[in-house]
């Protein structure tokens, strides 16, 4: 029930020449429909629906296998060896199998991936929670609160993100020494925990939430933060699970900058770790051995993440709004 | 009303405080100190501490609009701009749609294409070696591998293009690098989209599918303005990504940036590939101003697709 | 009201940007002190952690940590921290160049000779003359646990078991009066030949250009009196390096390629322009391939796979060039047998071949125990024989010492040198036999430019969309745009 308040509240926005009252407009369609039920029209409806579906899946299968290639070569190159990986014909199987780079990953010996991956679980969720706060009220103030020059601090966060950020690595690196801030987490977390993409793509989002929705709230007395957590959050999660994929595979995978500030074993990422353990230094790099880091620190990450899309979408369409 | 407006504007900048902060330190400042090195001729920081000091004026930019390999870089990310932005968020909103409007196996498919983002980029790069790349041969010998694609243009009759090899066409050279970049942005626009998409009521198209609305006229009058605002914002970041494109043409060509035989003046190098060429050096000075004249072109064209989207969008 | 609460933000904003400002610009950066001896030198007493920087990946890093303990026997205080392991040897520079700009840098570091010279211009890198036998220090000694007071700096016995041409590269800045380096390891260019193939058509491994172009001749063309040796669809020759190919070409012929001072870019001449030009002619004849004319792909593969006879690539490299196993009769074996040669010449007599291969560079620190802890393990690792050997049959590169032929483990692994299995042991006995004929070229900012873009240079003239004069020049442009 509470599920039917919100679609219809957030419908009478939108296109509005479209359909006023939707409900009503579907009951009485329905209606309309069962009545005529000529069997000529149903049938040619299904032959065309078959034939879109059929088009859908045969497009669908298509860019999934283009998008899936280099995934699968990934998973083949770490397990090949290094002369059949640099053969002039590739293979797209491996005639041998090369399983030395994983087991070494676990072996004892120097890498200690157990406290890798724990510094980079700490890192990864501390920042993402963090970085969807401030993601979540930035975008909030920027989608439904009035206040002078909006629009022009909008465009100049917007003007931030066209400068290329490798040029503010040696700056930002002097910022953090002075802060005394390496080689803790602090700098693994903090300068990265505002992206105006992110801040971006949730203000569109929570532009689409109906207005009326936040007026009524105002009449009932709920506040803003209470709003915010009941209303705009629930309807925008599709998006804040996008931005929780993003902001935790960038942490995951980042490799220049916490290679930079945090080296000491105790800060170590993962990234870092695997890709200087199978460092060579003949000129040229064993590329087996630096596909089976990536497997190695993506495929957790990756079902960790499906298992939660799951329970968290769950979750969404389970929640309304209450009051 | 005068006395809400007061208390909302002190809200807005407390919700907005905390990043406000953080951008002021690690953007803003260091977005600061970049114009000031852009001042500096050839400043570098080593020679900072090494006690040096530069002359303050104009000369970086005057020194990287006048060299010709500039101008060819500012005209191979135009182009691939033009080209590759259209066609991603075209392909992005149509594998979005299909993904939303499919019932068998649709969650396995979702997941299908969230899969590129755990591939690293430098298998991409090597995907596409693998596919357009002939190996070995020389003046006088056929290659001994053609590439994937060219297999598959031989098994159905046709010739094997030279994509990317030495003596191959800049046409060719744009076709792969096109490719390249839609298939990288396109996993990103999908999420973005299919997010989007998830957040449109279902009853827009119940209401449709009752009045019998084509699929077509579904797509255009209800299903692009209701995403208008993912469009939106999916178009104007990704002109701003494309303008700072690099990794894809490293990616295909290596450091070289072009198909052997290109140099400087006729490689297929961009803006950003010109701004790492002078950090390379250690030409801080260089590089600010590139990326200044960067900033300024990616500043006008976002104006103007924000004045765009200000007349199309329906929030 | 509006307008003040905006100004207050405003203000606000002000003083965040202004405060980041003075963070990042105020304090005091300071030069980095040049290094003076303490009275009493090294002290044992004291406790000094020291940072090395390196691309070692796990095998070598064992090693290192071996002789490490056995290093911390002699001197038990000096911590060495070898927890930065970077993938390329272009990270370590990109990591220590920022680290530089806020002093933050290690002690030692893996560096190639470009590299210290960007270094230099922040004049962080510890000058290395006064440890050398008549330096300065020549009178401060140093007494590690359980052995006599011994010189600190380099004896002159240890001086003089450097390969001249390893040892002179440290001094290859500026004037070329000052030593930065201590050569770690080094390689060279070698040809790997498939000695199967030589073998059964009776052919001898060229010395020299000439005898090259006729070998390429009889492979690809046949003579007046055979017909073609190679099998159709090969190509005799492959040069991974054009970069290389320019440079060594350069030295051989005594021709002008760049200069440490005054103008740096001297390689536009007519010399250099005649070799590329004969070059060009063997490409279109097909008697060569290389790494660019080859899809950016290492024509080592080509070598592996019998597509090329013989393979112009780096000593460091063996391990690449070996091809792989078939069974033949039941039994595994490689496909061919592979020899190692030095590479052609203009002149034998004079003979020339580029060296490359990772130094160390020591950096000041404000405590001058740390530079000299950093100091005694460099010339540890480059006096040490057992490291020296070990490192090098793990790695691929050649030792820097002659005395290293006396090691037992040396001594064992090329003892087993084959042109099958052991072709990295082959390998660094060419290399370690021809190291009179080695040179460096000068190192300043923008070195690695030139060579990047000699190297493009051949091969824009081998694809044929350029003259030979125009390409010449578009380089010398290019290099002078960057770093003239």
């Amino acid at each position: 029930m509470t599920d039917n308040q919100t679609e219809n509240l957030t419908e009478n926005n939108v296109v509005a020449e479209q359909t006023a009252t939707p409900q009503n407009d579907i009951a009485t369609a329905d209606k309309v429909m069962k009545k005529r039920d000529v069997d000529a029209v149903s049938k040619k409806q299904t032959v065309g629906k078959v034939f879109v579906q059929i088009g859908l899946y045969a497009f669908l299968g298509i860019m999934a296998i283009i998008v899936l290639f280099p995934f699968y070569w990934m998973l083949i190159s770490s397990v090949k060896t290094v002369s059949e990986y640099n053969r002039t014909v590739p293979t797209l199987w491996p005639e041998t199998f090369r399983w030395d780079t994983y087991t070494a990953a676990f072996s004892a010996d120097g890498l200690n991936i157990g406290q890798l991956f724990l510094n980079t679980c700490i890192v990864g969720i501390v920042s993402t929670i963090l970085s969807l706060i401030i993601t979540v009220l930035s975008a909030y103030a920027f989608a439904r609160l009035e206040f002078k020059g909006k629009n022009i601090l909008f465009a100049a966060l917007l003007a931030t993100m066209m400068i290329p950020g490798e040029l503010f690595t040696i700056t930002n690196y002097i910022t953090v020494s002075d802060l005394g801030w390496l080689n803790t987490y602090t700098v693994l977390i903090v300068p990265f925990l505002v992206s105006v993409f992110y801040i971006y793509l949730l203000r569109q989002n929570f532009m689409q939430i109906p207005n009326e929705l936040y007026l009524a709230a105002k009449v009932d007395g709920s506040s803003d933060l209470k709003y915010l957590w009941k209303v705009m959050i629930p309807l925008a999660a599709p998006t804040l699970i996008s931005i929780t994929i993003l902001k935790m595979m960038g942490s995951w995978n980042s490799y220049i900058w916490p290679n930079l500030v945090a080296n000491d074993t105790a800060h170590t990422l993962i990234t870092a770790g695997l890709r200087g353990h199978f460092a060579t230094e003949n000129g040229i790099p064993d590329f087996p051995a630096q596909m089976a880091a990536v497997v190695l620190v993506t495929i957790p990450l990756f079902l960790v993440f499906l298992f939660f899309r799951k329970y968290i979408m769950r979750g969404v369409s389970r929640s309304g709004i209450k009051g | 009303m005068a006395k809400t407006t007061t208390k909302n504007q002190w809200k807005a900048w407390l919700y907005l405080l905390p990043a406000l902060v953080i951008l002021a330190v690690f953007t803003i400042w260091p977005i600061i100190n970049t114009v000031r090195m852009s001042m500096l001729k050839n400043y570098n920081g080593l020679a900072v501490v090494g006690g040096g000091s530069f002359e303050f004026g104009f000369y970086n930019f005057k020194h990287v609009i006048e060299y010709d390999g500039f101008t060819n870089a500012l005209g191979n990310t135009l182009l691939l701009c033009v080209i590759t932005v259209p066609i991603s968020t075209m392909l992005a909103l149509l594998i979005a749609v299909a993904l939303n409007s499919i019932k068998f196996i649709r969650r396995a498919m979702q997941t299908i294409f969230f899969l590129p983002y755990v591939t690293n980029s430098i298998a991409i790069g090597m995907v596409f070696m693998a596919m357009f790349y002939q190996i070995g041969g020389s003046a006088t010998n056929a290659p001994d591998s053609v590439g994937i694609i060219n297999n598959i243009i031989e098994a159905f009759g046709g010739t094997a293009i030279n994509w990317v090899n030495m003596g191959s066409s800049k046409f060719a050279n744009m076709t792969v690098l096109v490719i390249y970049i839609v298939w990288n942005a396109l996993p990103f626009k999908i999420l973005v989209l299919l997010g989007g998409l998830q957040g449109v009521n279902k009853q827009y198209y119940d209401a449709a599918k009752i009045d019998g609305t084509s699929r077509f006229r579904t797509f255009w009058r209800i299903t692009v303005p209701l995403l208008s605002p993912m469009i939106a914002y999916v178009v104007i970041t990704g002109f701003i990504g494309g303008f700072k494109e690099y990794s894809s043409i490293v990616g295909i060509f290596g450091a070289t940036m072009g198909p052997t035989g290109t140099d400087a003046t006729n490689n297929m190098n961009t803006m950003v590939g010109y701004i790492y060429d002078s950090l390379k050096e250690n030409n801080q000075g260089g590089a600010s101003a590139a990326a200044l004249i960067l900033f300024a072109i990616i500043f006008v064209v976002t104006m103007i697709n924000m004045y765009v989207s200000k007349k199309k969008v329906h929030y | 009201m509006k307008k003040k609460f905006g100004a207050i933000v405003l203000a606000g904003m002000m003083a965040c940007v202004s405060l980041g400002g003075m963070v990042g610009c105020g304090g005091d950066k300071g030069k980095v002190k040049d290094f003076v001896m303490p009275d009493d030198g090294f002290d044992m007493e004291k406790t000094v952690e020291i940072k090395f920087y390196h691309t070692m990946g796990q095998s070598k890093q064992a090693i290192l940590k071996r002789h490490i303990a056995e290093f911390n026997k002699l001197y038990p205080n000096i911590k060495i921290n070898i927890d930065r392991s970077f993938g390329k040897y272009e990270d370590v520079r990109d990591a220590i160049i920022t680290e530089i700009n806020a002093n933050e840098q290690p002690n030692l570091a893996y560096c190639y000779p470009d590299h210290v010279a960007m270094y230099n211009e922040a004049k962080v890198v510890l000058p290395l003359n006064d440890f050398l036998p008549d330096g300065d220090f020549k009178d401060v000694t140093v007494t590690p646990v359980g052995k006599e007071a011994e010189p600190i700096g380099y004896s002159k016995a240890q001086k003089e078991d450097f390969f001249e041409a390893y040892y002179n590269e440290g001094f290859k800045y500026g004037n070329g009066k000052t030593m930065y380096t201590l050569p770690l390891a080094k390689s060279t260019e070698v040809i790997y030949y498939n000695k199967t193939f030589f073998d059964e058509n009776n052919l001898t491994v060229p010395t020299t250009w000439d005898e090259m172009e006729i070998l390429c001749k009889k492979i690809k063309e046949g003579d007046d009196t055979t017909a073609a040796l190679g099998a159709s669809g090969t190509t005799p020759l492959g040069y991974d390096s054009e970069g290389n190919w320019f440079i060594t070409m350069c030295e051989q012929y005594g021709s002008k390629y760049t200069s440490a001072t005054g103008k740096k870019y001297l390689f536009n001449n007519e010399t250099n322009k005649k070799f590329v030009s004969r070059f060009k002619g063997w490409y279109d004849k097909g008697y060569l391939v290389t790494q660019a004319t080859n899809g950016n792909a290492y024509t080592s593969s080509l070598f592996t796979d019998q597509k090329i006879y013989m393979c112009i690539g780096s000593s460091a490299g063996a391990s690449y060039q070996m091809p792989d196993r078939v069974t033949v009769n039941g039994q595994s074996v490689r496909k061919f047998e592979v020899g190692i040669a030095p590479i052609p010449q203009v002149n034998p007599d004079n003979p020339k071949a580029i060296s490359q291969g990772p130094s160390i560079c020591i950096f000041k620190d404000s405590d001058p125990q740390k530079v000299l802890a950093s100091w005694l393990f460099a010339k540890f690792m480059t006096t040490n024989l057992d490291f020296q050997a070990e490192f090098s049959f793990d790695s691929g590169y050649a030792p820097v010492i002659k005395t290293v032929t006396e090691n037992k483990i040396y001594k064992d692994g090329i003892d087993a040198a084959d042109g099958y299995d052991n072709l990295v042991q082959l390998s660094i006995k060419t290399c370690m036999d021809n190291a009179e004929s080695y040179f460096t070229s000068p190192a300043f900012v923008g070195s690695s430019r030139a060579r990047d873009e000699v190297g493009n240079l051949m091969a824009v003239v081998f694809s044929g969309t350029k003259t030979i004069d125009q390409a010449f020049k578009s380089a010398v442009s290019t290099c002078e745009h960057f770093a003239g």
